[in-house]
């Protein structure tokens, strides 16, 4: 099955007709966007913060680096990336409500010279051709319908010598967390989702997004499919998320 | 349509992601109107709107423009 020719895809374990993942998520996304950050802290017990500081680092800011985030909704890697000293940033996400989040996060912050924020869908980038030395994408691009197409587009934007990195979920490769894990994201995630942003549905789509992500080695192959070179793989906390990395060259 | 500039002040727009941004669809140039608050696309006939200071830069959200 592939994400660009076939006339339905995933959203969670249902399949829907191509055109409509795009308006579910959105719905999904405005649901979640004021408990957002809660919630992340609740699904991964806070290890989503641990993760996305290995991330940062393996983005490697500096000053004269230019970052593209996508999907980055309420801001956490762009802001790590200037607070740790990266160049410009661009904090990108598709949905107004989640980007309106990040845009307040940042003005209380204090960090808003750095950083530019447009609403941008990552399959059709609004940004020319080899201008950003950075593109990440951080628990994002599972809820894109055209995976391969956000990756073509990274490529595009990024200048020769620019590195795309996707932190994302993946396939837990440690076979005695697998029960405590599937019983935490399908029992107990939907609860809390309930109980604290009083829905349980937009987060039972996550869990089951998750599952229907590519494995480690699936999204290595596409990276490569999209032209990224020296494509890396780092698992985090057994798989339970992983970082893939590429190289514009 | 709300272009009533007198009534509602737009929130300034980061001069340099003007510099930055092409159409989603073509890639081209985008021109940015003040009046209209609006990043419009020639090529693409389609005007992107620029809420609370945040250009929407998605196809389907954009005002296609009349003919000339």
């Amino acid at each position: 099955m592939s994400d660009n020719t076939a006339d339905t895809t995933d959203f969670g374990y249902r399949q829907v007709p191509t055109g409509d993942k795009k308006p579910l998520v959105r719905a999904v996304f405005e649901s979640v966007a004021p408990r957002y950050d809660l919630m992340n802290d609740l699904m991964s017990l806070g290890v989503h913060r641990v993760w996305k500081r290995i991330f940062v680092t393996a983005l490697d800011p500096r000053p004269g680096r230019r970052l593209l985030d996508l999907a980055g909704g309420t801001g956490d890697i762009s802001f790590a990336w200037l607070a740790r000293g990266g160049g410009p940033a661009i904090l990108s996400d598709i949905n107004p409500a989640m980007l309106a989040v990040g845009r307040d996060r940042a003005l209380q912050r204090g960090i808003a010279a750095d950083l530019s924020l447009a609403v941008m869908d990552a399959e059709k980038l609004p940004v020319p051709d080899r201008s950003v030395n950075r593109v990440s994408i951080a628990f994002g691009l599972r809820n894109c319908t055209d995976k391969q197409a956000v990756l073509a587009e990274a490529r595009r934007v990024l200048k020769p010598g620019g590195r795309f990195f996707c932190l994302e979920f993946s396939r837990v490769n440690v076979a005695a967390l697998r029960p405590i894990y599937d019983a935490w994201s399908f029992s107990v995630l939907p609860r809390l989702g309930q109980r604290i942003a009083g829905d349980a549905d937009s987060y039972r789509y996550l869990a089951e997004s998750i599952r229907t992500f590519p494995d480690q080695a699936t999204l290595a192959g596409m990276l490569e499919t999209a032209g990224l070179s020296r494509v890396t793989v780092q698992n985090l906390s057994g798989g339970i998320a992983a970082i893939h990395g590429g190289w514009r060259l | 349509m709300s272009h009533n500039t007198d009534e509602v002040p737009h929130v300034a727009v980061d001069p340099r992601l003007l510099e930055v941004l092409v159409c989603p669809l073509t890639k081209g140039p985008l021109h940015y109107d003040r009046a209209a608050n609006e990043l419009v696309s020639r090529a693409a006939g389609l005007a992107y709107p620029i809420r609370d200071g945040i250009p929407i830069m998605l196809a389907e959200d954009a005002r296609v423009l009349d003919a000339p």
